[in-house]
């Protein structure tokens, strides 16, 4: 079940938090930023498709960046705190508050991803015309929401083990590369397709680069089907996630881990 | 309050926390927290779970929560079951546990409570209405929009109570509601229980504290490793050791040493010992005082005794004799 009411009520609350926590800018803001100029500053040389392939990417990593660090800490911060029961012992389903606060959260990294294509245009100088801008805003929204559901599977975990950030933090810079944000996916090797098919983002940059990049098809999927299978995935991962709350919460209620921290 | 309807039926419950699964190490043994662990509360009253440190009271009250999920037995409130009818369950039910967590700190104390009236789902048009009836009632109105960060333990624990009640609950669950307050900060937080009692709403809590379960509760039930040792009103627990008789002693030099040598004395129930700075108060629940005098005189002549004196008996006596007498 998904409770609007919640999800907008925890997506404020974590916008109140983001305001006057200043802790939050650096992995929010600065480090993907910081990490974003640094590939600019890099390919700056390289021209043409690979260049454009460094922004976009940055705006995703951008958005990911956000949802790896505050969306996955989502429970852990309120382990912290002890709220988690507060939370539990109220109708709202957990998973509707989790998932408000993961929208905060990416749409922060919009914002962040923003910031990297002004930055390119003007800083690196970098032509960033949008071929399609009715289909790129379209594909950043598919790209955001299914960037927010994928912090919703890992904020599931929290619920049952204070442990699982040391697991999620490694696999930012995996998906990252996964996705084919920065590096084409042609350019991985072939063992690593499989993973990189089943991440929305993955189909959500495709989208994205379809949008941005005249000609751009790599995949033969055309805009359409890459934003099919963003949206496909995404219910996917959208249902596992609220799978996982139901199971994991069950778990944790058997082997009272709620209030450990 | 008696005849009221019965709105908590626990029957059997029993909760084992399994052992902790790890990757190194030991995990530990599962444990024993509630066992076999039945009652029932009707509505207005103010039920009390006193016990020690670790006696189960706050498992039960989770289990009844929905927090936990029991290993046998079964927990109803307002007859909805505990286990399968969460979701109708928790719109009219609410727990405040003590303590300085479960707040968010970096919130103020009104976007906390706006915050929990949105995961209750309480009517937008009465919403801000009821959060300033609470802050009001809680004392807490000039300090609003003041981080809770800023607050006192005792403005925290004053916040929790407003928490508690954004949802109008029918049964309200305290676990350790004084818990670290301050002697004027806990009288307030009684009064305000009791004012919520004579309102009309049931309340199920938990204490450690004697003085608390015998001015609040209607009725209590004294539990310890697990297990119901008694139930009943605070008169009649105290009716319960009226034919005993106390020995107090102070001294410089009583141990747990000393506590088991008392309590395996013949005509001895119970000992307690309290720890002050520089000194201990042991009373002993004994059968004869005057008769058993001289063998305790006796047996602590090396313990520097202060003072010896005959007591009567308090719900802490009878509390003693429940939980660690013989």
């Amino acid at each position: 079940m998904i409770d609007l009411r919640a999800m907008k009520a925890s997506f404020k609350q974590q916008s109140i938090h983001f305001f006057v926590d200043p802790q939050w800018v650096i992995p929010s803001i600065i480090a993907p930023f910081i990490f974003t100029t640094v590939t600019l500053f890099l390919f700056r040389h390289a021209g043409g498709d690979l260049l454009l392939y460094a922004v976009l990417g940055g705006g995703v990593l951008g958005m990911w960046g956000n949802t790896i660090h505050s969306s996955s800490w989502s429970i852990g911060y309120d382990r912290m705190n002890g709220t988690l029961e507060a939370i539990m012992v109220t109708p709202a389903p957990l998973s509707s508050v989790v998932f408000g606060r993961c929208l905060w959260n990416s749409f922060l990294g919009l914002l962040n991803a923003l910031a990297v294509f002004i930055v390119a245009e003007f800083a690196f100088g970098i032509d960033v015309t949008v071929q399609d801008p009715l289909g790129f805003v379209v594909a950043m929204m598919a790209t955001l929401l299914s960037l927010s559901v994928l912090g919703m599977v890992f904020g599931a975990f929290y619920v049952v083990t204070r442990a699982s950030s040391a697991f999620f933090q490694i696999l930012e810079f995996p998906i990252y590369v996964l996705s084919g944000a920065v590096f084409p996916l042609m350019n991985l090797p072939d063992w690593s397709r499989p993973f990189s098919y089943v991440i929305p983002a993955t189909w959500g940059a495709e989208a994205l680069k379809i949008s941005t990049v005249a000609g751009h098809d790599s995949m033969g999927l055309g805009y359409y089907g890459a934003l099919g299978l963003t949206g496909l995935t995404t219910v996917a991962f959208l249902l596992i996630s609220l799978w996982l709350f139901t199971y994991l919460e069950g778990r944790a209620k058997v082997n009272g881990t709620l209030v450990r921290y | 309050m008696n005849g009221g309807e019965t709105v908590i039926v626990v029957r059997d419950l029993t909760k084992v926390y399994p052992a902790a699964a790890r990757l190194f190490g030991d995990g530990g043994r599962e444990k024993l927290a509630v066992d076999h662990v039945s009652f029932d509360v009707r509505r207005g009253e103010i039920f009390g779970l006193l016990g020690p440190n670790g006696a189960g009271k706050t498992t039960t009250i989770k289990m009844l929560t929905t927090l936990l999920i029991p290993t046998s037995g079964s927990a109803s409130v307002l007859g909805l079951d505990a286990v399968r009818d969460p979701v109708k369950l928790r719109p009219r039910i609410n727990l405040v546990s003590g303590g300085e967590r479960g707040l968010y700190f970096r919130l103020t104390g009104r976007q906390n409570l706006e915050f929990f009236s949105d995961m209750y789902r309480v009517p937008r048009e009465s919403k801000k209405a009821k959060i300033q009836y609470l802050l009001d009632l809680v004392g807490l109105t000039e300090a609003a929009d003041v981080r809770v960060e800023e607050y006192s333990r005792g403005m925290k624990q004053r916040l929790h109570l407003a928490r508690g009640l954004v949802n109008d609950p029918e049964v309200l669950f305290l676990d350790e509601p004084t818990l670290g307050l301050d002697p004027e900060i806990s009288r307030e937080t009684r009064a305000l229980i009791r004012r919520l009692s004579e309102e009309g709403m049931t309340i199920m809590l938990t204490t450690h504290y004697m003085f608390e379960a015998d001015e609040l509760c209607d009725r209590l039930a004294i539990i310890s490793e697990g297990v119901i040792k008694a139930m009943g009103s605070p008169y009649s627990m105290k009716e319960s050791v009226r034919n005993d008789s106390i020995i107090e002693i102070e001294a410089r030099e009583l141990g747990e040493a000393q506590r088991k040598e008392l309590s395996d004395l013949p005509g001895v129930s119970a000992v307690s010992i309290q720890f002050l700075e520089a000194r201990q108060l042991a009373r002993i629940v004994v059968d004869d005082a005057p008769a058993l005098i001289p063998t305790v005189a006796a047996l602590l002549e090396n313990r520097k005794v202060i003072s010896i004196r005959v007591d009567q008996p308090t719900l802490e006596d009878a509390y003693i004799k429940l939980v660690n007498g013989k």
